[in-house]
């Protein structure tokens, strides 16, 4: 498929000389490019190439822009998390405290499957014979008991070269309360001239498995983001290039080659970025992303910012870097449904992925949500990807009838039940990221997006109690976007361990950590004055084991007090807090960039009708051309608006009405 | 009356939010590292008989047993709005001591009868005793801690003070356990208010008849399992080292009768109560049982009571798994329960060889350290669970260094441990060499070894010590554990499994866990 120009491209008006921004995310399937020439918008789609993501990336951007150079290129990827899913990353030795050396195989102790008869684990990253143990033991105050020989050293350093080792990572207990053993081993590692990962450089945090995964992840992933990277920034020539960063702020090349850790969750990041730089000129401020594709769904919340989380999993691998909290489930259309041996029916996590896919494509005869859709008349046979891909209801209607027989149903309702079930799933992961995070979903808008999100997100918001939905012009682009208008940013954290803490005292020991990012923020071309540093820190009563975050200023005290009271029901303002650790979060905002305005629309006319199943029956149902709906539409449902990439269902309990940037607002009547 | 596929799956989605979200509260709001950083804890939802209907899936040794500590909190008190009971008592309806449960009821507006329970439990450090950490190597309950038979702590909303101030004064760290109680107390708040809402939004009758339906429906799959096994009698037996109190082996051993989609499950012939803490009360061997029947299920049984309705439990009274009071029980949860659940194993690798793995470790390998820390000033109690080596496997080796069958608790970060206690981790790797040799290898066991910074009272409570966790199909048995004193010369001297000692500041504790049994003749 030959990448396609959007109709801006026509524009010609723009000066030569214009500030030109670019935003670009890679994924499995398609590279999307969005820029900004003084003020006009451009936008690429083309396929990725996987073999050397580079390519795509840099045809798209030279197709995009022409004669024009970028001033500023920010990059989203999935080339770290690649590495890591396919464990393709570099041979990394670990240097730790002797006695410690299986810490990253043993981890803590406890397996993932609960009632598995024979429980596995991912294999570590590091084989036994490339983790190295030496002397040195820092206390937990952080006296060093006993330092590092100079011998010990020499012999470490040749058993690292002995062994041909790619990358090291470097993670001595309690490095965060004196990282003199761990800077005392970087100097004298740097003589092999390798990629070297140091715990308390990257996460100067008590709790040692979780940094220590953290490191060595960054020491498997660096050597292979360098390559792309450096690749990448010689094919951008003199635009300054930036990363995202799983937690939706960018960083310069020099810091993502460094950190690559922090990168590995970018993609996902960035599309609720782009949500969220979209969101005001959508009229919501707090939202929870819906975002339903063939085999899985991501949701997550934005209450005025992107929520943050302390700890990952990629792969299965503990990455303790923040990252937006994005929660992801095993269901999406290609989820096959079946009725299992206690009658009851399931849906996914087995996938019909997209080969064989839905029954309906053609190939496969498992019953998918997809195919339930289609008999459901919530898919338009002929209109499936703007008409370019045949859909065969015959066969979905084969499949589902397997299902109906065990339900006793047939047809629409055997689909009803299928869409229930499927829509229970997202229910509870939506719950998951609101009330066990102590927020009411019916304080939020639901934005909908990814192939299967418009088709269940009206339903879906009834069952949440959700009054308004928006479903974004431009859906595929929310990455791109994302990484466009990314601030950039830098987070330092440190552990510290005080007893009722002053202000002042906190602050002074922030200092460092304001001097470091601001020097970084610099190196990457920020000017100090645009910093903006925000401090916070983990705090707990003292002799509890989990930190609440609280912003710091004259007030964190109470405000922790109150945060207590308001996640957990309870506060004890009589007993004595514990300031756990420092969070510096430092940043450049970015100026939102405005999209494109939508032309008059024409007068909305339904292409067709289409049995639907509304509620529990079926009745004839207009279908609209996404394309045709303005920002003088209002419509109410039930209906059915097709596009390109997805299908929308609006429940007759909505009303649709179009803004003008194009999006689809379907509000509760 | 059977619930239509869509509703089952539907409100199974529901209920299980529901002890999921309870789960999150507690664990957030736990204060000891035991159920912070271990999450050494279970919540649970309750229809109106008490019979369970959603668990999280949190440790497998509360899945059966937390039933019965509702079951008596119902029996024993007429539970009024507002009022949360507690209960330990391992002779109604507890596990061990430590392990304390707390029940709420769930009224719906204008009805005076519960409509459903809340429950949860959780591992306190400490409840009292002979010994900090209240896993002491006792001989008869009463030096194992407080004792609580359900009892209310919550009368019409309002904490029993007094209740409250009883339980506080018999044990060590009272702070510590007021926070947690308040945690638990928290999780169930959550549980009770959700169940009301989902009423609220539902219908009181529709969630009433999916309660009943989500336990028709795992018994409906428990079957299913039980006739894919051939029928027949399927028998063994296994060992546990001693009780500490010079047993010698004590043995147990089971009959399943599988056949017609139902099995008995009969643990006749096993040795008599001990003197020592490993006796099992029946609320143990039931979990174990519980837990092998769900592994067993390919499915994804929902964790509810309709699970064991096609199985017969028979626990002959005074024996070694189902102990009578005042029999000492400490260690019954945590060890003797790893014990039926590896020698149900061995009888169902007759019955579905295809699948059963060799045992596992098959001790928690629990190590108590207390006493005064003259750093801070204070009182300490530090419990862990070490993990040893998986069993292998028909296909697979064995996992090393990892929890199995009935706990699944996480380890305290050594730098969390440094910081609060008065000790220091000079040990923690793979056990190398320790799992069984066959066609796939029983995983390694662990070694970790503490030095005392203080003097300090360390009670041992392991097992596989003396007999080895046994191979399947002519694979070899995983290592036996071992425990040492390390004087502070470095001079070591063997401990045995089940000990109490004194150590003084700069001795070590090492602990070296079982390996697991391989699978198959080695080529």
């Amino acid at each position: 498929m030959a990448g396609q120009l959007d109709e801006a491209a026509d524009s010609t008006r723009a000066a030569r000389s214009a500030t030109v921004r670019v935003g670009i995310d890679t994924g499995g399937t398609f590279t999307d490019l969005v820029a900004t020439i003084g003020g006009e918008l451009r936008v690429l789609k083309l396929p990725s190439t996987p073999d050397d993501p580079a390519r795509a990336v840099l045809q798209g951007l030279s197709r995009l822009l022409g004669d024009h150079s970028a001033e500023r290129i920010t990059y989203s990827t999935t080339v770290a998390t690649n590495v890591l899913l396919e464990r393709k990353g570099a041979r990394v030795a670990i240097v730790t405290d002797r006695g410690f050396e299986d810490l990253i195989e043993i981890g803590r102790q406890n397996r993932s499957e609960l009632y598995a008869l024979a429980p596995t684990r991912p294999a570590p990253l590091v084989p036994r014979h490339l983790r190295f143990g030496v002397g040195g033991r820092t206390r937990f105050d952080g006296e060093v008991e006993a330092s590092l020989t100079d011998a010990a050293l020499k012999r470490l350093r040749a058993a690292l070269r002995r062994h041909r080792v790619e990358a090291i990572a470097v993670c001595m207990l309690h490095s965060y309360a004196n990282p003199r053993t761990e800077k005392a081993l970087a100097e004298a590692l740097q003589a092999l001239e390798l990629p070297l990962s140091i715990s308390h450089r990257l996460l100067p945090e008590y709790r040692e498995y979780e940094r220590l995964s953290t490191t060595v992840v960054n020491a498997y992933v660096a050597p292979r983001m360098v390559t792309h990277l450096e690749r990448l920034q010689e094919g951008f020539g003199g635009s300054r290039m930036r990363v995202m960063q799983s937690n939706g702020s960018a960083i310069g090349v020099g810091q993502a080659c460094a950190e690559p850790v922090r990168t590995i969750l970018s993609g996902p990041a960035a599309g609720v970025v782009g949500a969220g730089a979209l969101a005001r000129f959508m009229g919501v401020e707090r939202f929870i992303t819906f975002d339903m594709g063939g085999t899985s769904t991501d949701v997550a919340l934005f209450d005025g910012r992107a929520r943050l989380r302390p700890l990952s999993h990629p792969a299965g691998y503990p990455v303790r870097t923040p990252v937006i909290d994005i929660h992801t489930v095993g269901a999406g259309g290609g989820s096959i449904a079946r009725i299992d041996a206690g009658g009851s029916l399931q849906v996914g996590p087995q996938s019909a992925g997209a080969d064989p896919g839905p029954a309906c494509y053609g190939r496969g005869v498992a019953p998918t949500v997809t195919d339930a859709n289609l008999v459901a008349g919530r898919l338009v046979a002929d209109r499936f990807l703007g008409g370019a891909m045949p859909l065969y209801p015959a066969r979905a209607a084969k499949a589902l009838s397997l299902l109906g027989r065990a339900t006793k149903s047939a047809g629409a309702a055997t689909a009803h039940g299928v869409i229930r079930v499927v829509n229970a799933t997202m229910e509870r992961a939506i719950r998951v990221i609101t009330v066990e995070r102590g927020f009411d979903p019916r304080d939020f808008a639901l934005l909908a997006f990814g192939g299967a999100g418009p088709m269940h997100a009206s339903e879906l918001a009834l069952d949440l109690g959700i009054r308004h939905v928006v479903l974004p012009s431009n859906p595929g682009l929310l990455c791109a976007w994302g990484a466009l208008g990314a601030p950039v940013g830098r987070e330092l954290s440190l552990t510290i361990r005080e007893t009722d803490p002053q202000l002042h005292a906190l602050e002074r020991r922030a200092q460092p950590l304001i001097r470091r990012a601001r020097a970084e923020l610099v190196a990457e071309g920020a000017r100090a004055a645009d910093i903006r540093h925000e401090l916070y820190a983990d705090i707990r009563y003292r002799g509890q084991s989990f930190e609440l975050e609280v912003r710091l200023d004259a007030g964190f005290v109470e405000a922790f007090h109150e945060q207590h009271r308001r996640t957990f029901g309870h506060a004890t303002p009589e007993a004595p807090i514990e300031v756990v650790n420092l969070r510096l979060r430092s940043y450049v905002p970015a100026a939102a960039v405005p999209p494109r305005r939508r032309g008059r629309s024409r007068a909305a006319e339904p292409l067709g009708r289409l049995r639907t199943l509304v509620g529990a029956t079926t009745r004839m149902v207009p279908i609209f051309e996404r394309e045709a709906l303005g920002p003088r539409t209002r419509l109410a449902g039930p209906l059915i608006v097709v596009e390109m990439s997805a299908t929308a269902y609006v429940a007759p309990e909505f009303t649709l009405r179009c803004d003008d940037y194009g999006n689809l607002h379907l509000e509760l009547r | 009356m059977k619930l239509d596929p869509v509703t089952l799956a539907v409100m199974n989605h529901r209920l299980a939010a529901i002890a999921d979200e309870m789960g999150v509260v507690l664990g957030q709001t736990g204060y000891s590292p035991n159920i912070k950083e271990r999450r050494d804890y279970s919540c649970a939802l309750f229809d109106q008989q008490g019979e369970l209907v959603a668990q999280a899936a949190h440790i497998p040794v509360h899945l059966g047993s937390t039933p019965l500590s509702v079951r008596a909190a119902i029996a024993h008190l007429e539970l009024a709005p507002g009022d949360v009971a507690a209960v330990n008592d391992p002779f109604a309806g507890g596990t061990h001591l430590p392990d304390v449960t707390v029940v709420m009821p769930i009224f719906l507006e204008g009805e005076d009868r519960p409509f459903a329970y809340a429950a949860n439990r959780a591992h306190h450090a400490d409840i009292g005793g002979m010994a900090p950490g209240s896993m002491a190597l006792s001989t008869e309950i009463y030096q194992e801690g407080f004792r609580m038979p359900p009892v209310r702590i919550m009368v019409g909303g309002r904490p029993a003070r007094d209740v409250m101030a009883l339980f506080l004064a018999n044990t060590r760290v009272a702070e510590e356990r007021e926070g947690d109680l308040r945690a638990q107390l928290a999780a169930l708040s959550v549980g009770a208010q959700r169940t009301r809402d989902l009423v609220a939004g539902l219908g009181r009758e529709t969630v009433a008849r999916a309660m009943e339906g989500l336990k028709e429906y795992a018994e409906r799959l428990m079957a299913a399992e039980l006739r894919k096994i051939p029928r027949g009698v399927y028998t063994a037996s296994d060992q546990l080292d001693d009780d500490g109190c010079g047993s010698g082996p004590i043995t147990l051993r089971v009959a399943i009768r599988i056949g017609g989609g139902r099995a008995t499950v009969d643990f006749s012939g096993s040795a008599a109560q001990v003197r020592g803490a490993v006796n099992a009360n029946y609320a143990i061997t039931l979990s174990a049982v519980f837990y092998v029947m769900k592994c067993l299920a390919a499915e994804a049984v929902p964790a509810n009571e309709g699970l064991m309705r096609p199985i017969r439990l028979v626990a002959p009274e005074g024996s070694i798994v189902n102990a009578r009071a005042p029999a000492a029980v400490a260690g019954g949860n945590v060890e003797t329960s790893q014990r039926i659940v590896d020698v149900l194993l061995r009888a169902l690798a007759k019955a579905a060889p295809e699948r059963i793995p060799a045992a596992s470790s098959g001790s928690m390998s629990n190590l108590t350290i207390g006493g005064y820390d003259d750093f801070r000033q204070r009182h300490f109690s530090y419990y862990e669970t070490i993990a040893g080596g998986a069993g292998a496997a028909p296909g697979y080796p064995g996992a090393s260094g990892l929890h199995t069958h009935m706990t699944n608790t996480l380890n305290t970060p050594i730098e969390a441990l440094e910081a609060y206690y008065p000790m220091r981790v000079t040990e923690y790797r793979i056990r190398r060499g320790s799992g069984g040799r066959g066609a796939f290898d029983g995983g390694d066991g662990l070694v970790r070894e503490i030095e005392c910074l203080t003097e300090a009272n360390v009670s041992l409570l392991t097992e596989r010590r003396v007999t080895a966790p046994w191979g399947l199909a002519g694979g070899g048995a995983g290592a036996c554990g071992a425990n040492f004193r390390i004087a502070r010369d470095g001079r070591r001297r063997r401990l045995p499994g089940k000990t109490n000692v004194q150590l003084a500041a700069g001795e070590r504790i090492r602990i070296e866990t079982p390996g697991g049994g391989a699978y198959g003749r080695k080529r």
